[in-house]
């Protein structure tokens, strides 16, 4: 078995005029945080999507490493894709993007109950990985009850409550104060390498990508520069 | 500044045709059957006998009928209006373009769509001058020259459309918040008082009674005024208690829901349980009326004496009345539900695509949307034909016996009031798909 979770190769994708990746090579080693970092517009979050299978690359491969073998990602049509999403993935976005009105717990547990896992187990497996994250006593909030940070933690446990085995997030803390990024981090990366997942973070904040274990650096749709965090590049 | 704001409201929409080209089709339908109203009411006028004067009553109950679904129509689009132009808005207000000055642009908007809708509208009306000049009352076709308004009727639709399209966008616009950030719906928790159910059933109690000593009045307008009376509380009735009833259900689904599309439609009622009975209002009213009036008319019509032509020639204009008011009301409710549910989606785009990003099937969404609609209008066609029967009742036995005809064309009124609020979520899939696709 690879090392490597997810393999991309020669990834390109434009939108009419605008070359948003232009010939992207990586891999994701099983286990790892990486950090994807770059100024806006270049090509961070089109990057996450293809690796995620969200979006297809006009050309290139994105394999994808699970238990049961090697899954070739870009061949996959829309609904394999949208299964492998919601089986083998999580998300996390920068607004949480949570059903406003769903309970905290119904919004984890919903994401179990789309694999097909009844309600009242779903629920109680929600329950769990709020408490971890937490969230004790606020499961049956609703979203606008929360605050920034609790909201984004909700949407921690949603990404984790499946076992996805890799985690991808676009700015998870780009609306939040620096305090709270912090913590908000820290659960994610408990909940991911802690646990031998692995975690695809789209990050601005210097901090964030600082607690990774990998940073690569984009300017153009390209990947122009790779570190380890504390070594200066 | 202005210059700036103008092109801001003039740039196309990101959010596809289907936006701006519902609320138009919405005023356009909304002119052409207040137009085919006034026109084919017109020739009553003319008339000075005193079957005239119950005619021209009859007429006017049948646009106030129109007005309701009209009023609620004019509401959602000005909200889809807003929404639509989410964006513009919120660059208005990072702008520094005052709460006021946006909301008065946005009010502006739905006018003129409005008006360009009210427009298009007289064109269809120009267009169903010939059949609407078919339909006979007392016994003779209307005739072109009896249905062609002239110049200042027309003028005067236009201009009402439009200033009930910016009377209902002030109210609209009251159930949203236009920040720097975006247009969101207001988050208010839905208080709705048990006082609600009281009232309700002392008027439904009082509206029996008033059917109860129908028999004993003797002249027809008493019988029509008490008709109007019973019919007017009730409906009112249905108003109050329609949203707690629609809340009492989804409570209960919510906790019984084991599927992700039941779990989120029974959520989504709750969150605004009266924003879900506005949706399917229009659909109490008319299967209410369907009974109200299919019994009211059998019962009439049981008055009449076999050889009183013009009376028995009323009762057939009556029904004549009714499934024009009935058809125009399906035709708001339908257009209703779609630019409700095209305001719905735009407003959830972000969530509808991070959810497709998730892995959720977008049939799953669509399922839950349309379950979020469909089991409060099942509730209230239901609830509301039962209302209307249980007020009917001291006369129904009667009735059903004398046109058993009747208890077909409810059954038919409900099936096709069902119908077109499925055709306007139908019509709203391909925005979702689109949304869900990003
Ligand atoms: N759906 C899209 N349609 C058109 N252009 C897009 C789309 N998505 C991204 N782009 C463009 O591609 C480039 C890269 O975008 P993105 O990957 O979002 O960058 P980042 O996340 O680094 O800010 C930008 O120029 C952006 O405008
Ligand atoms: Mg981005």
């Amino acid at each position: 078995m690879s090392s490597f979770v997810i393999e991309a190769s020669g990834l390109s994708k434009s939108f009419g005029q605008t070359h948003a990746l232009a010939g992207v090579d990586l891999q994701v080693r099983t286990g790892e945080a990486i950090a994807i970092m770059g100024a806006s517009g270049s090509g961070k979050t089109t990057l996450l999507h293809c690796l995620a299978g969200i979006t297809r690359p006009d050309a290139g491969t994105v394999g994808f490493q699970s238990g049961a073998g090697r899954v070739e990602v870009t061949a996959l049509g829309e609904r394999e894709r949208s299964r492998l999403r919601r089986e083998a993935y999580g998300f996390v976005f920068q607004q949480g993007l949570l059903i406003p009105e769903l309970t905290a717990v119904e919004n984890v547990a919903l994401a179990l109950m789309l694999n097909g896992m009844p309600r009242a187990r779903a629920e109680e497996y929600g329950r769990g990985w709020l408490a971890a994250l937490g969230l004790a006593g606020m499961e049956d909030r609703r979203i606008g009850q929360l605050s920034g940070g609790q909201a984004q933690r909700v949407a921690i446990a949603r990404a984790q409550v499946t076992g996805a085995s890799v985690v991808f997030a676009d700015e998870p803390t780009g609306a939040l104060d620096s305090a709270t990024s912090a913590e908000v981090m820290q659960a994610l990366l408990d909940s991911t390498t802690g646990q031998g997942r692995t975690l695809v973070v789209v990050t601005h904040d210097a901090d964030v990508a600082g607690r990774c274990s990998r940073i690569v650096d984009m300017r153009d749709g390209r990947i122009v520069g790779e570190r380890v965090p504390g070594v200066t590049a | 500044m202005i210059a700036r704001v103008a092109w801001l409201l003039a740039r196309p929409g990101t959010s596809g045709a289907a936006a701006s080209l519902l609320p138009v089709t919405a005023f356009a339908i909304v002119t052409s059957l207040l137009l085919t109203v006034l026109g084919g009411a017109q020739t009553f006028w003319t008339w000075t006998d005193d079957f005239g004067v119950t005619y021209q009553a009859l007429a006017v109950v049948a646009l106030v009928l129109l007005v309701v679904p009209l009023a609620s129509l004019g509401g959602a689009a000005a909200r889809l209006s807003a929404r639509r132009r989410d964006d513009r808005l919120a660059t208005l207000r990072l702008l520094g373009a005052t709460p006021a000055t946006v909301s008065a642009l946005a009010v502006l908007e739905s006018v003129v769509l409005a008006v360009a809708g009210a427009l298009a509208g007289v064109v269809l009306y120009f267009a169903l001058v010939p059949l609407i000049a078919l339909i006979p009352f007392r016994g003779e076709a209307l005739g072109i020259d009896g249905v062609l308004l002239g110049v200042p009727a027309l003028a005067g639709v236009v201009a009402g459309v439009a200033l009930l399209a910016a009377g209902s966008a002030v109210l609209g616009l009251r159930q949203v918040v236009i920040s720097p950030l975006g247009v969101r719906t207001k988050q208010e928790a839905p208080k709705l008082h048990w006082l609600r159910i009281v009232i309700g059933i002392a008027v439904i109690a009082i509206a029996f009674l008033m059917m109860s000593v129908l028999q004993v009045a003797g002249s027809m307008l008493v019988i029509l005024a008490m008709l109007g009376a019973a019919f007017g509380g009730t409906i009112a009735v249905l108003n109050l208690i329609g949203p707690w009833v629609i809340r009492l259900v989804a409570q209960s689904q919510a906790r019984r829901a084991k599927t992700p599309a039941r779990l989120l439609a029974a959520r989504s009622v709750l969150e605004s349980p009266k924003a879900a009975w506005r949706q399917v209002s229009g659909v109490a009213m008319t299967s209410f009326m369907a009974v109200f009036a299919g019994t009211g008319i059998a019962l009439l019509g049981s008055f009449g004496e076999a050889g009183d032509v013009e009376a028995m020639q009323l009762f057939a204009d009556i029904r004549t009345g009714i499934l024009i008011t009935v058809v125009g009301s399906f035709l708001m409710v339908a257009c209703s539900v779609g630019v409700n549910q095209a305001a719905g989606i735009l407003d959830r785009g972000e969530l509808y695509r991070s959810l497709d990003m998730l892995g959720m099937p977008t049939p799953t969404m669509d399922t839950a949307r349309r379950r979020a609609v469909m089991s409060p209008l099942r509730i209230t066609a239901i609830g509301s034909a039962v209302t209307a029967a249980v007020v009917m009742l001291p006369l129904t036995g009667a009735a059903i016996i004398v046109a058993p005809l009747s208890l077909a064309v409810i059954a038919g009124v409900l099936a096709s009031g069902i119908g077109v609020v499925w055709l306007g979520l139908l019509a709203t899939k391909p925005m979702l798909e689109r949304a869900a696709a990003g």
